[in-house]
Formats: C-alpha cells, sequence, structure tokens
C-alpha cells in the first residue's frame, strides 16, 4: 500500500495504472482459486469475480463508471468473505484466498479514495448518475 | 482491438489458472480398512451415500480424492454437533482418517467445501 501511496505521488498516471493492475490481479486471482474448488457455486463466482476484473479494464462508457465498477467489486468481495465467515470451510487454500480478498477490499478502498474522491465523491458520481437515469426515464415518457 | 484480444487474454488466463486437476480415471475403489469404512470423491461427489460403521470404538476412514478439488469428510450427529473434521485437501490423494468412536445410529457426513456432497453414516 505504501508503494502504491508513492507511485501516486511521483507519477499519478502510473499509480493509477499500477493500483489497477494490482485489482485486476487480485480479482483474478481469487477467481482461479474459486474455480479450482469446483462445483456450481465458485464456479458462478469466479464467473463474477472475471466478469467484474474484465470491466475493470474495460474503455468506453463502462470507462465512465468505473467508479460503480470498483463499488460492485468490493461488495461482491464483502459478499464472498461474509459467506465463507457464514458457511465456509475452513483449510490453508480458503485462508490464502480470503487474505487476497482482504488485500482486494483495502486495495479498492484507496484506489475509490484516491480517484473517486472518497465516499462524498462516490455518493455526488451517484446522484449524478442516479440524476441522469431519471432524466433518461422522463425524456422516454410518453406526455 | 487491442483491448479485445486483452480480454480474452485475461478470462482464459483465469479459467486455465483455475482448471482443475481432475483425473477422470475410473479406478476400482480402495479396500477399506479392518473394521473400518472406505470412501472416494470424483466429479465434486461421493461415490456412496451410505456408511457402515462400528459403533463405540475408533475407527479408521479411508478417504480417497481423484480430483484436484479439495474435499474432505466430516461427520455430524442428528442434531448438527460435529463429530468428527477430516483434513480437507486436493488430490488426487488418499488420507486415513483416525476417527474417535461414535455413537450407535445414523449421523450425517458431509465435505464441509462443498456441502451438497453429503450421506448417512449409519454406526452399528
Amino acid at each position: 500500500m505504501a508503494t502504491l501511496q508513492m507511485a501516486t505521488r511521483a507519477h499519478p498516471r502510473l499509480g493509477s495504472y499500477a493500483s489497477r493492475a494490482v485489482v485486476v490481479g487480485f480479482t483474478l486471482a481469487t477467481a482461479a482459486i474459486h474455480t479450482s474448488l469446483g462445483g456450481m457455486m465458485f464456479l458462478a463466482n469466479a464467473v463474477g469475480y472475471t466478469t467484474l476484473a474484465l470491466a475493470m479494464v474495460a474503455p468506453g462508457p463502462i470507462g465512465q463508471i468505473r467508479w460503480l465498477v470498483r463499488l460492485a467489486l468490493m461488495g461482491f468481495t464483502a459478499m464472498t468473505i461474509g459467506g465463507w465467515l457464514l458457511f465456509g470451510a475452513r483449510f490453508p487454500l480458503a485462508y490464502l484466498d480470503k487474505a487476497i480478498e482482504v488485500a482486494l477490499i483495502a486495495v479498492l478502498a484507496f484506489e475509490l479514495w484516491r480517484t473517486d474522491g472518497g465516499p462524498i465523491g462516490v455518493a455526488r458520481k451517484a446522484q449524478r448518475l442516479l440524476g441522469r437515469l431519471a432524466g433518461l426515464r422522463t425524456a422516454r415518457t410518453p406526455r | 482491438m487491442r483491448f479485445r484480444g486483452a480480454a480474452s487474454l485475461l478470462l482464459t488466463g483465469s479459467l486455465l489458472l483455475g482448471c482443475n486437476a481432475s483425473t477422470g480415471s475410473a479406478a476400482p475403489p480402495p479396500s477399506a480398512p479392518v473394521g473400518g469404512a472406505v470412501i472416494t470423491a470424483q466429479n465434486t461427489a461421493f461415490d456412496r451415500g451410505q456408511l457402515a460403521v462400528p459403533a463405540g470404538r475408533p475407527f479408521q476412514l479411508l478417504f480417497e480424492n481423484r480430483e484436484g478439488a479439495p474435499h474432505n469428510v466430516t461427520i455430524y450427529d442428528d442434531g448438527g454437533k460435529t463429530l468428527f473434521v477430516g483434513e480437507t485437501f486436493g488430490g488426487p490423494g488418499s488420507r486415513t482418517y483416525e476417527v474417535p468412536a461414535i455413537p450407535a445410529g445414523t449421523h450425517k457426513f458431509r465435505c464441509d467445501v462443498h456441502p451438497q456432497m453429503s450421506g448417512i453414516v449409519t454406526a452399528g
């Protein structure tokens, strides 16, 4: 984390790429671990992680709502950890996976803070997005 | 175009990294330890839904995991109380669990990683 902060201060753009690469790496690592566990539930989880990893690097319209992707990935990871705490088996690979997921949430929180302006910035972006969506709905409603 | 290539590389890499080392072999089940029981896991399923074990004395349970996915065998009583937890490990490989004495009657067994892999233990 300290390395990321230093990289960000020195080269803002480089820091952004580095932290996003770390996010994608952790996400794909946990997707791979879940795939290796076998069974539909774990496979579905791996597909979710892989989709979100792709959304983290996708350009175009998804790039404009990257903050939402980060938020979704944080939520998905937190839910996965919660599910494991409630029902999951305790064995070495599971502990390794949870360590990766906790680190993933930490890097995402760092990105959210640095890139999206923290909770207040995210709230503003969400408000703007909702406003835009409401505007679209209003425009489509026949009068 | 470059993005599409990178995206497919990411997806393929993730799925390949996570591929099970499923052996898919149809080898005969291993023989049970004397006075004990044997069970095999393959394709995220146990080879049997019922286990007959001795009651009131310790016994050996030979568990063979024939695929890369991690599995174990845990025995619960009807109230959900854990009677025995076997080590979770990825295969192919086997472990001989030393199971402590369990009371006579019917109990449940399952894999803790994949709770849908379950069955009945009859101790008698």
